[in-house]
């Protein structure tokens, strides 16, 4: 549990990239930095998470006076609306209802922890004015002071779970990789300054950050050694939204990495004892049985007391089975299409040469995308069931949901934000320049892959700042600039969208395995000619 | 958009374009500064210049006055302070200039002209000893403001509207009190009147019943007091002009130019303490030339900490949305936190002991801050929903008027005895 010596970790740094900052500073490595240099002394550092919270807050704050998702736009109105009217039926509605009632305005499709948390905004907004939420009558309700309330709503939850666990992510990664705490500031406001999340929750309105903030905290508690708590806490991200399965494999090969040892290693296959040797896959398995039914139990029963209100109470006319069928069948939608809108995966952009849809039944086309999505998610997983270092596993956690992005069936543009968050959450690990400007390009690309949706919401504003902003901050160097798209064809642009985020995607993909590799150790026989000299020359450059 | 029958008319662009204008002409707010900090040659003072710049730059003050209730102060103020950087350069002609142009743009400034007329009689227009007139100076100062002047109201004066521009610019018709108080000497002698309304009848007190609901009424209208006596505008003027000259006498005896930007800060004080039908936004007039002298020692700080407080609360019922509540308050707690720390590093200590037991009086100050926003702000309406609506409109004003009179009061004494 104690954190391993500080002095074994140095000698490590030096081996690798440079990660600090704080030792070039005042010379101006990047503005967010220069930003945050005064809370360095250690009279004003008691003043830097504060200063980092609140600013954070302004900022979130001042998108939630753009409109959100489907203002104003009756019949069916939007995200907004199915929300507030999760809200209405759970206040109104015996639990045996929820999943039924109907499905055609807005029927509830997450999974029961969402439910649950509707219920509660629900009655306190009840409480302050129960139009809001009054059943059938309510429906596509707007309100200035609804508004302000709902948005309220996004921030407490916000700051009660997504934050502290961000916060508390930070400390333990840079705890496990040793970097100082002038850097973990900087790494904790680059975390909540990534402009996609802001603009999802707050603008478009959406409640990411409460599944996100308990995956990130579960993420926290695997690098604190605390298995149990985190995958009761990973299972209750899933249980908010089922995106979360993006990160699932990753967070599954870790765990069973953990519980797996190979003779050889020994038992030291946690934390950071690997020391470079090939991947012996024919030597002696050891399983930790102990550990793995324990976390067998956690997940299960975790699992069991969200679902087991709806088993108890299905109603006169249903059965338990029936109600928890009908969750299932409502929170995975099988039968929708191959992608929504224009998304910037592998099928929308190949689309172009290739029409799917048209050559291919859904059946063959759910079983081909099944076969590409385990093929990309292969090797991260791969390499954290062999490797399970405290370090690989934000990376292993980004490649997965890079992969299942790229490849999976039905993947909404907003699902850009599990592998965007996954993949900011590296830099809490360290600050080297390759990194930052990785980081930087992908929070970018990300944004832009989002931008027909959020024009389409009148967020425009808002995206031009967040991401300004962000440029401006961190992605200072490194990122490429779309100035020179036209928006004259429509369609076209959107694909043209599509498909270059898609590249830019592949790419980060590829990096995340790469930058894997390298901290798995894996790369280390090839660095001693060429790359050796690349990172002497790197260390150069930065010193 | 610019017809001008289309009263009330906001279109989504209107409103980028306007609050882009705001943010374009706050630009001359950013150079004044920047201009402020590079006068300035010793490399101490000049630290805390540029913080002085940064935190007025980032003054909650002009985001919610200009940014959120839509007014010029930016660049006013930019103007003012490019004004007074000349003034601590001894570019005494420039200075007058400017303030002139100021003047024209908005005539509020009035409130601080008397500081001006002072010091530039005696340091640009006067020699070494008084009977030593400065003629060609003289000239070149009065061609000049006359000369902006008449190009600012020559048109008006040329087709005969004369009476009715100062008609506007002066509506002498309004109340004391504006109907939110402005947190000053008045907003504590309403809220004296309000209290002694319940307390009256024991003390066998006259109540002009008439009147009782006068000064919560909500509309810009004529305050009346219901058990103290109704204050006329002579007392007003009576009251603003005495304090004025006080100060008007040290600096035209001791011409310099720290000196003078405390007259600016005292005159700008007084008229906000005592003047007839203040506005809240009025605040500025004092805060933002104290920010300018607020480096100056431990003691300045210690009487400009309650005025920085005050001020910035007393603008919150300015944007009283239920969405803007959020941004105003978190904003205003980053700049105090940030800001004063800040200070509290790179002030000098005092040369000389000090005499008000300001700290003691700020700490508390403070602590009573924060439930007071929180209850103002939160739980009123939870408890009352939307009656008696004008409660935390009172506390609001009276709390920031104490606040505001402290730091008056010390700075005063500061300036008389420094």
């Amino acid at each position: 549990m104690a954190p391993p010596p500080p002095a074994s970790h140095k000698a490590r740094k030096r081996k690798r990239h440079v990660r600090s900052y704080s030792m070039q500073l005042p010379s101006k490595p990047f503005p967010l930095a220069s930003l945050l240099h005064p809370l360095r002394t250690s009279s004003m550092r008691r003043l830097a998470i504060p200063t980092v919270l609140i600013t954070a807050f302004i900022f979130r704050w001042a998108v939630t006076y753009g409109p959100h998702s489907g203002e104003n736009t009756p019949p069916m109105y939007g995200d907004f609306e199915a929300q507030r009217h999760w809200m209405e039926l759970t206040i109104h509605l015996p639990i045996s209802e929820w999943y039924w009632y109907d499905l055609q305005w807005w029927g509830l499709d997450y999974p029961p922890l969402t439910a649950y948390h509707s219920w509660l905004c629900g009655k306190i907004g009840s409480l302050v004015n129960p139009s809001w939420f009054s059943l059938l009558t309510s429906r596509g309700h707007e309100s200035y002071n609804h508004k302000v309330f709902m948005r309220a709503t996004v921030a407490v939850s916000d700051y009660l779970i997504y934050i502290p666990s961000v916060v508390i992510f930070t400390k333990w990664h840079s705890r496990a990789s040793g970097t100082d705490k002038y850097d973990r500031i900087i790494a904790l406001a680059i975390l909540l300054s990534s402009p996609g999340l802001i603009i999802i929750d707050y603008g478009h309105f959406q409640y990411n950050s409460v599944m996100l903030g308990l995956c990130i905290l579960a993420f926290a508690n695997f690098l604190a050694d605390r298995l149990l708590w985190g995958s009761l806490l990973f299972v209750m991200g899933l249980g908010f939204k089922q995106m979360g399965l993006y990160y699932a494999p990753a967070v599954f090969a870790y765990l069973a990495g953990l519980c797996v040892s190979f003779g050889g290693s020994g038992s030291n296959t946690r934390g950071d004892g690997g020391n470079g040797n090939g991947i012996d896959i024919g030597g002696l398995l050891k399983v930790d049985i102990q550990t793995l039914t324990l976390l067998g139990i956690t997940v299960i029963s975790t699992f069991g007391i969200m679902v087991a209100p709806f088993a108890i109470f299905h109603g006169p006319d249903k059965t338990a089975l029936e109600q928890l069928g009908q969750m299932v069948h409502r929170v995975f939608p099988f039968a929708r299409g191959l992608w929504e809108d224009k998304v910037a995966n592998f099928w929308c952009a190949t689309n172009i040469v290739f029409k799917y849809r048209e050559r291919l039944s859904t059946p063959t086309l759910q079983k081909v995308s099944l076969f590409l999505t385990i093929l990309a998610i292969l090797p991260p997983c791969l390499l954290l069931f062999l490797r399970p270092k405290k370090r690989l596993l934000p990376w292993g956690v980004a490649g997965c949901a890079w992969g299942f992005f790229l490849f999976s069936f039905q993947v909404h543009e907003k699902s850009v934000l599990l592998p965007m968050v996954a993949m900011t959450l590296v830099v809490a690990g360290g600050l080297d320049r390759d990194l930052l400007s990785w980081v930087g390009w992908a929070n970018n690309v990300a944004m832009f892959s989002m931008w027909p949706l959020l024009k389409r919401e009148g967020l425009g504003l808002q995206y031009t700042v967040l991401t300004g902003l962000w440029r401006y901050r961190v992605a200072y160097c490194g990122a490429y600039d779309y100035g020179g798209i036209v928006e004259r064809f429509p369609d076209i642009w959107v694909v043209g969208n599509a498909v270059l985020c898609f590249g830019a995607f592949g790419c980060m993909y590829i990096w995340v395995l790469y930058r894997m590799a390298e901290e798995a150790g894996l790369l280390d026989e090839y660095s001693v000619g060429g790359g050796g000299e690349d990172e002497k020359e790197r260390l150069k450059k930065v010193e | 958009m610019l017809q001008v029958k289309n009263l009330n008319y906001a279109s989504v662009e209107t409103v980028y374009f306007q609050r882009l204008s705001v943010i374009v002409t706050e630009l001359v707010l950013v150079l004044s500064l920047r201009r402020f900090v590079n006068v300035q040659t010793n490399p101490q003072t000049k630290k805390g210049a540029n913080i002085i710049a940064l935190s007025l730059l980032l003054s909650p003050a002009f985001l919610i006055i200009d940014h959120i209730h839509f007014q010029y102060n930016g660049m006013m103020f930019g103007i003012l302070i490019f004004s007074l950087t000349d003034a601590l350069t001894d570019n005494l002609l420039r200075s007058g200039i400017l303030f002139a142009i100021l003047l024209c743009f908005k005539h509020i400034y009035l409130y601080i002209a008397p500081a001006y007329f002072a010091y530039l009689l005696r340091r640009y227009c006067l020699g070494k000893n008084l009977l030593d007139v400065r003629l060609f100076n003289c000239i070149k100062l009065g061609v000049s403001i006359v000369s902006i002047f008449s190009v600012a109201f020559g048109y008006f004066v040329a087709i005969g509207q004369i009476p009715q521009l100062l008609s506007r610019l002066f509506p002498f018709s309004r109340g004391l009190c504006h109907a939110y108080w402005a947190p000053n000497a008045w907003a504590l002698y309403a809220f004296a009147d309000r209290i002694l309304i319940h307390v009256a009848p024991r003390l066998n007190l006259n109540i002009d019943s008439a009147s009782l609901g006068s000064a919560t009424r909500g509309l810009v209208g004529d305050t009346s007091f219901a058990v103290l006596p109704n204050i006329p505008p002579r007392v007003t003027f009576v009251l603003t002009l005495a304090v004025q000259l006080v100060c008007l006498v040290k600096v035209f005896l001791q011409p310099t130019p720290t000196r003078f930007i405390g007259a600016v800060t005292l005159c700008g004080f007084a008229s906000f303490m005592f003047g007839w039908h203040v506005h809240e936004k009025a605040v500025l007039l004092p805060l933002v030339p104290f920010s300018l002298l607020a480096l100056q020692d431990r003691r300045y700080l210690g009487a400009f900490r309650p005025l920085a407080i005050a001020g910035h609360i007393s603008l919150f019922p300015l944007v009283f949305k239920a969405a803007e509540f959020p941004i105003k308050s978190a904003y205003t707690i980053l700049w105090i936190m940030v800001f004063f720390m800040t200070f509290d590093t790179v002030v000098p200590v005092a040369k000389s002991q000090r005499i008000f037991l300001l700290d003691r009086f700020e700490i508390v100050y403070m602590t009573v801050g924060v439930p007071l926003i929180l209850y103002t702000e939160l739980f009123h309406f939870a408890i009352f929903g939307s009656r008696l609506e004008f409660l935390p409109l009172m506390f609001t004003s009276a709390y920031c008027a104490l606040g505001i009179l402290g730091s008056f009061l010390g700075f005063f004494v500061l300036y008389l005895t420094g």
